[in-house]
């Protein structure tokens, strides 16, 4: 019999595939080359008529063939899909630099994030918060906390009063709520009070007749000044970074003795104060009825004073705007 | 206070230190540095000249020519002053030196005469502020010497904040005081040494009250009321004093010294007995400031035989006041009571250098010392009379010994002091005491009145080692990670609805009645007895007036139409729940929505919300909740309706009145909650139980039924649920058409058997059996469809 040249046939599908673009050509040329009425499936119907020998070595040749020629069909048909998707997705072009959302969502305000960051500083040292009203007694602001009745603080000038008889104000330090958490509890305390707090002051860029304070207490076996040392230092590493400059510096205040203020340089600044605080006097624990002896330290914190110096906020005014344009920044 | 470096050399020898390092010093012990100022001369190549001819300016009257001898030559020099003679001695500005950091002096013709340069007032060489003249020096100082040489030109002064409890510290002696510890440099002792002349003419006690303690004073006569010392006029500009006359310069002088304020009073115009007391009823007093000041029995006066003279160390009276014509004096040294001062000089808003020094409490043993100091600066340049002090002091103040173990030192710092830090430390600060044993004894001296206890002199050991030389330890506290139910509430809370797209806003408490009364006309509201803002005296009963403020000011100030919700108290004057004597306050949650929300995708529309939007936040925020419709002032007459949980009112919700709507100019529906956060029930955490999943496929309805206008659509998904409470099932309202006339409800019932797949007959059955029910129940029709 006539001698078929399977390279040939090989040769001539090479060519029909290199010209093939799409899956109608494939399948076509499936049929051409692989179908039943091929060259190669009539070649194949042959083979029975050959000798044992010749019916193996070209049964081997038929079966590489058809299957060389199956795979680069199929090969040629996934590299047509990877062209067509790749022309699909070409089509498709977006213009990223413009923002068709203008903002990522709504924000916790900054006074609120910053008493939240704060207070869960000190959640991780064992602090609890404590919560307590903003209009108070006089007793609770200032007589428990052992402010003299001539202090300045309680004049009409410096504190906003709700009645007559200036007994009852609204409270100018979240302290209160460590007089009360006092009267309720026993030592050891572990207690942040995050709060509005209020004075007499004319909205201007740093003051504000409303503003928020945390205050902290520690009562516990030989709480002393080391240990406030350590605490404030590490709250202020959490706070501004571990590259934050500390100093304590003496100052006074009626409710703690020693008292001192704390004052930071990040980033290189000026130092800055940023809180007040001490071994709370015996006289308050006198007043709330601890045993003599207690020991604890007290701070406090300007809220807006933190985030203005965080975030370079130049006026407290921002706060109370509430202008998107600032709440949307933070 | 300002304190100026070479007055503090007085005291205590700096010249060896850098400013720096008594920056750092004064910052250690507590003063805070509110500014730092070096000093130096704004002018140069000034030198000093005797006037040495006078003669008159032919062309110009008010101009005078002088011949002024400068030590190497003379120079003629055209002057506008009159306040010297022949024999002046003054600062000359030559041609080529400069006034004013760099103005230029050159030769120059005035109205046809050449002046060769200037004669100098204090003013011109930025000295103090006196440019009525020129500046007369010394006669001692030589023509030709440098200016700049006569005095301490270049100096350092310091502002600094001294604390209320530290009246001792504002005056030079008293800082000096506390840097010699820090430096361990001893206090210079400067004795006094002055010497009688004249007998008393006036008789002077401390009155019959306990708020003078003591009251010293001494006349003075053969005066001159003249220009102090120069080195006084200096010292004295330099701390922010303005300079006057050598007599009340000097009373200034002595208080910014010592710290004891004296006051100067024209003996001739007293008479008889000077003596303290309280005032009466309807007396008055013309102050100095010439203002006539009602005077009542809680303020302390000074009187003589037949008037009060002066307001006890608040401010003098006018007709007493020491003026040109003043011949003899009577020097005032006193000692009074601090809260009788401070009541008197609050009452009257008169706060003076004095009544502060008063009001912090001065030295109580310093008065007679202060006289004496007084007579010897005022002497040392003129030869004046004057009589023995007087001093009638009562001895009542006296300053216990106080005791404490030196264990108490170690438990309240934390850190090991030595005894011998102590003990050096209370000898530098001039505290009598002894150290025996663990025992240290100590008793507060006349000036400090914040030495009262153990812990006082702690607090004194502590700042004087050195805050910054503690060690620092961090103890953990019994609370970790518990943050307490109010905060994990607010928190929860501002979570929800940031998710949902709200934004937390925090505005100011204070309002106008109006805005209560808008929401809560039947409360009573909390006023600020001492407003700061007369319109906004209220604390706000609730948060709505500041959450559509600041929604309206967003939408005007930047088109934009957001959600808000703010969590902060509203007030009301009824009594606070548990504390009694305060008002009533309700920690509580603000939520606005408006109908139309700006999209924050700026090619879509905006968001329509609606009240069922809020009623599906709610439960977002608090779970399932029951509403019942209530009339809500500022509401919507029918959309308002009571947040009830376990039957318990924890706010309300609803939309905002169209009334209010018109008033306040907001175009727009708006929905508003309110919720008291205290009132949610921590305690009664809801756990969701599992539904199981159903495993066979849905049956599903869509019924239309037609319904009255006041039907209850919650009524018939409630009983097709009864109806199907074996199976799983979501049964939802999907259309409510209302007409005038009529209203159609749409029901869609999809539903499964945990057990098996429904056949068709059974599917059948449950329909034709919900379909009865549901007109059995309600009496409605069935659309077909």
């Amino acid at each position: 019999m006539a001698e078929i040249n399977l390279d040939k046939i090989y040769s001539s599908f090479l060519l029909a595939l290199e010209e093939s673009d799409d899956e109608d050509s494939l399948s076509r040329i499936h049929k051409e080359f692989l179908g039943k009425d091929s060259v190669i499936s009539k070649q194949r119907k042959n083979i029975s008529k050959l000798s044992d020998l010749d019916k193996k070595k070209f049964g081997n040749k038929i079966k590489d063939i058809t299957q060389k020629i199956s795979l680069e069909i199929q090969n040629k048909k996934i590299n047509l899909q990877k062209v067509a998707y790749k022309n699909r997705e070409d089509k498709e072009n977006s213009d990223i630099s413009i923002d068709w959302y203008e903002n990522t969502g709504s924000k916790e305000h900054i006074i609120s994030s910053v008493m939240d960051e704060v207070v869960q500083i000190f959640s991780s040292i064992g602090y609890t918060v404590a919560h307590g009203p903003e209009a108070e007694t006089s007793w609770h602001n200032f007589d428990a906390l052992n402010t003299p009745v001539w202090h300045p603080a309680r004049y009409e000038s410096d504190t906003l009063y709700i009645d007559k008889k200036l007994q009852n104000l609204l409270r100018t330090q979240t302290s209160t709520v460590q007089v009360r958490h006092m009267k309720d509890n026993e030592p050891p305390i572990y207690i942040v009070s995050p709060g509005r707090v209020y004075r007499s002051d004319q909205l201007d860029s740093t003051h504000s007749p409303v503003f928020h304070q945390i205050e902290g207490l520690a009562v516990d076996d030989a709480i002393s000044f080391t240990d406030l040392k350590g605490t404030l230092e590490f709250f202020v590493k959490e706070f501004f970074g571990n590259n934050v400059k500390t100093k304590f510096i003496p100052h006074f205040f009626p409710f703690t003795e020693p008292s001192a203020e704390v004052l930071v340089s990040w980033k290189d600044s000026n130092w800055l104060e940023i809180l007040g605080c001490g071994m709370v006097d015996p006289n308050v624990f006198e007043n709330v009825g601890f045993k003599k002896g207690t020991q604890g330290f007290a701070f406090g914190v300007g809220v807006e004073r933190l985030a203005m110096l965080r975030h370079n906020i130049d006026h407290i005014k921002n706060f109370y705007d509430n202008d998107l344009r600032f709440l949307r920044q933070f | 206070m300002i304190i100026l470096k070479s007055w503090l050399d007085d005291w205590i020898d700096l010249s060896n230190i850098e400013d720096d390092t008594i920056s750092e010093a004064l910052e250690s012990l507590g003063f805070e540095i509110e500014s730092t100022n070096k000093i130096t001369p704004n002018y140069k190549n000034i030198v000093v000249g005797k006037v040495v001819e006078i003669y008159p300016h032919n062309n110009a009257d008010k101009l005078r020519v002088t011949q002024v001898d400068v030590g190497s030559n003379t120079y003629e020099i055209v002057c506008g002053a009159w306040n010297f003679d022949i024999g002046a001695v003054v600062p000359v500005a030559l041609p080529k030196s400069y006034i004013n950091d760099d103005f230029l002096i050159e030769k120059r013709e005035i109205r046809g005469v050449v002046s060769n340069g200037m004669i100098c007032s204090a003013k011109e060489l930025g000295l103090w502020d006196e440019h009525e003249g020129i500046l007369i020096l010394d006669d001692s100082i030589a023509p030709g010497t440098n200016f700049s040489s006569t005095y301490i030109s270049n100096d350092t002064s310091w502002e600094i904040g001294i604390t209320p409890n530290r009246g001792d510290c504002m005056s030079h002696l008293g800082v000096a005081r506390e840097l010699s510890n820090y430096f361990d440099l001893k206090i210079i002792n400067n004795e006094y040494k002055v010497k009688s002349s004249i007998e008393n003419i006036l008789r002077t006690n401390s009155g019959k009250i306990v708020e003078c303690n003591s009251y010293a004073s001494v006349e003075i006569e053969n005066f001159k009321i003249k220009d102090s010392p120069f080195y006084i006029r200096y010292r004295l500009s330099q701390v922010g004093t303005r300079v006057i006359n050598n007599v009340v310069d000097l009373t200034n002088y002595i208080l910014y010294d010592i710290g004891q304020p004296l006051h100067a009073f024209d003996r001739d115009k007293i008479y008889g007995t000077v003596s303290v007391r309280k005032g009466k009823a309807n007396e008055k007093i013309l102050t100095l400031d010439n203002q006539s000041r009602s005077i009542n029995s809680d303020d302390l006066i000074i009187t003589d035989n037949d008037k009060p003279i002066a307001l006890a160390g608040v401010m003098g009276g006018l007709e007493t006041e020491v003026t040109e014509s003043t011949k003899n004096l009577l020097i005032e040294s006193a000692y009074f009571d601090k809260v009788s001062i401070m009541n008197t000089s609050r009452k009257l808003n008169l706060i003076s250098d004095a009544s502060i020094r008063f009001e912090r409490g001065i030295d109580f043993n310093i008065q007679e010392k202060a006289l004496k100091r007084f007579l010897e600066i005022f002497s040392s340049n003129q030869d004046i009379k004057f009589s023995r002090p007087l001093i009638d002091d009562k001895k009542n103040i006296k300053n216990k010994s106080v005791s404490f173990s030196d264990k108490e030192i170690y438990k309240i710092l934390g850190t090991k002091i030595d005894n011998r830090f102590v003990s050096k430390t209370l000898e530098n600060l001039d505290i009598e005491h002894s150290i025996v044993e663990d025992k240290i004894t100590f008793i507060s001296p006349s000036w400090r009145y914040d030495l009262e206890r153990p812990i006082d002199v702690i607090e004194e050991i502590a700042k004087h080692y050195g805050f910054n030389n503690f060690d620092s330890t961090l103890p953990i506290g019994n609370n970790r990670n518990k943050l307490g139910d109010y905060w994990n509430s607010k928190s929860f809370l501002s979570t929800q609805l940031r998710a949902n797209d709200y934004q937390e806003i925090q505005s100011l408490s204070f309002v106008d009645n109006e805005s209560n009364k808008r929401f809560n006309p039947e409360k009573k509201y909390v006023e600020v007895f001492n407003p700061i803002d007369t319109n906004n005296k209220y604390l706000r009963s609730n948060l709505f007036s500041s959450l559509l403020n600041i929604y309206k000011s967003n939408l005007e100030k930047n088109n934009i139409s957001a959600k808000y919700f703010e969590i902060n108290t509203v007030f009301d004057k009824a009594s606070h729940p548990e504390y009694k004597e305060i008002p009533n306050q309700i920690y509580s949650l603000g939520v606005l929505t408006p109908s139309n929300v700006t999209n924050i995708d700026l090619r879509g529309d905006d968001l329509k919300y609606d009240i069922y939007y809020l009623k599906n936040l709610i439960s977002t925020l608090i779970g399932e909740f029951d509403v019942k419709p209530i009339e809500k002032p500022g509401f919507h007459n029918r959309i308002s309706y009571l947040i009830l949980k376990n039957n318990k009112q924890i706010g309300y919700f609803g939309q905002l009145s169209y009334e209010l709507m018109d008033i306040l100019n907001i175009d727009d529906s708006i929905y508003l909650i309110e919720l008291y956060i205290e009132k949610l029930d921590n305690d009664a955490k809801e756990t969701s139980n599992f539904i199981p999943l159903a495993q066979y496929p849905f049956i599903k309805f869509d019924l239309s039924f037609t319904v009255p206008i006041d039907f209850v659509a919650g009524d018939l998904v409630s009983l097709v649920k009864s109806n199907l409470n074996k199976n799983e099932n979501k049964i939802e309202i999907f259309d409510d058409y209302v007409t005038e006339k009529s209203r159609n409800l749409g029901i869609r019932i999809s539903t499964r058997n945990y057990d098996r797949t429904y056949s068709e007959e059974e599917t059948r059955d449950i329909l034709d059996m919900l379909v009865k029910k549901i007109q059995d129940k309600f009496n409605v029709e069935l659309n077909k469809s």
